[in-house]
This record gives C-alpha cells, structure tokens and sequence, in this order.
C-alpha cells in the first residue's frame, strides 16, 4: 500500500458535472481497492496557460491510498477521459490532512463574491457555518475603503 | 537565517510561497541569489515543476 496524492482538472464547461465524475471516479477507484482519504473540490480557477485553448479549470484534489500496480489501469482509462483537461499522481510519504492552500483561497475568493451579488443555495449554506468570520471581513473590507478614501484625500490636497 | 518563511513540508498548491523564488519572467532564481540552502533548493525546484505542470505558476511570461 502505497500513498499518493492526486491532482484533477476537469474542463470547465463540464464543472456543473463534477458532481456525477466524482462519483465515476470515486467507483473506478474503489474497483481499484484505492481507498479515498480525502477529497477537495477547490473549484473553478485560472490557469497560469492555455491548456487545449481552456483558460479556466475546474481543480479536484485528493489523497489515496492503494496499489502501485493498480495505479496503472486507473491512468490508462483517465487519460482518455475527455472532460478531463490533466491529471497528476504523486507518491508522497504521509498526508498531513489539512486543507491545501489552493482550497483557502478559493473559498475566500468565493465569500468575496457572495457579498456582491447573491448566489445558489449551496453555496450559502457554506457562509452559514461562519457566519463570524464573514462578517469580520466586511468590516476589514470597509475599513480598507476607508483608508483609501483618506489616501485620495490627501493626494487631492498636494494637487491644490 | 533565512530571510524567506519556509515551512518545513514544501508543497506544489502553496503557490505564494513558491512565487518567491521566481522571476518576473517566471525563472527560478539560483540559490545564490536567495541564499536558500541546497537541499531547500532541490526541493523547491521539484516543487515548483510540479506546479507549473499543474498550470498553477506559468513557465514564462510569453504564453499565449
């Protein structure tokens, strides 16, 4: 038994079904005797490049455990697998379980644009749960306005 | 000392980290330069390869 971290990213246009590929996945695995660890649905984000002419991803992270030997059947059938724009697998020594910094961010990003306009039911279900924090930000947010505001002010002042 | 926050388990998603040790242009800087030690070297440069393939840092700034 062997552990692995694994990267997916599906093609964007088909991000309204992650939802069904994680369940194939999750079937392909376990037909494998891969046992998921955990997973991480991080979201629709920008590439660094253009990959096949696709400007965004939809980022799926995982931790594994299973067989070196199976690992092999499971690339062979991703890789022709066309909702699916790259895929990675890397053995590592341990999973440390914590929630990846690809994740924090996209769930900060997406808080931020919630406030602005209001968005599906899931994902408000999501800012329910903290609700503390949320509103710490806004305030900061304001704050941040704030000083610029003085910034501009004072800027106006040298002009005259 | 180090003037960069490394922490002790490097990582190809912790893309901020990873942003310190690269050019504008998107090269890795020699450790000469950061004064990074070797091995912290070797393993960023893993890391970093394995971000670029995983379009979270760009390989240069000339993409199309």
């Amino acid at each position: 038994m062997n552990k692995y971290e694994s990267v997916i990213i599906l093609n964007p246009n088909l991000s309204s079904k992650a939802d069904s590929f994680l369940k194939d996945f999750e079937t392909l695995l376990s037909s494998n005797s891969f046992k998921i660890l955990k997973t991480e649905d991080v979201g629709r984000r920008q590439l660094a490049y253009s990959i096949n002419n696709h400007n965004k991803g939809h980022y799926l992270l995982f931790n594994l455990e299973g067989d070196p030997s199976k690992l092999i059947d499971i690339e062979n059938k991703i890789k022709y697998n066309e909702s699916i724009i790259r895929h990675l697998f890397i053995n590592v020594k341990k999973h440390y379980g914590e929630d990846s910094q690809l994740l924090v961010e996209s769930k900060t990003k997406r808080k931020d644009t919630e406030v602005e306009d209001d968005s599906p039911k899931i994902e408000q279900s999501k800012v329910s749960k903290i609700p503390e924090k949320n509103v710490d930000k806004e305030e900061i947010d304001s704050e941040i306005k704030d000083e610029k505001k003085t910034e501009n002010n004072s800027d106006e002042v040298k002009d005259e | 000392m180090s003037k960069y926050n490394l922490p002790k388990n490097f990582d190809y998603k912790d893309v901020n980290i990873l942003k310190q040790f690269l050019t504008e242009t998107g090269k890795i800087i020699p450790a000469r330069v950061t004064g990074v030690t070797a091995s912290n070297q070797r393993k960023l440069t893993k890391y970093i390869k394995i971000a670029r393939f995983l379009a979270l840092i760009p390989y240069t700034d000339m993409h199309k």
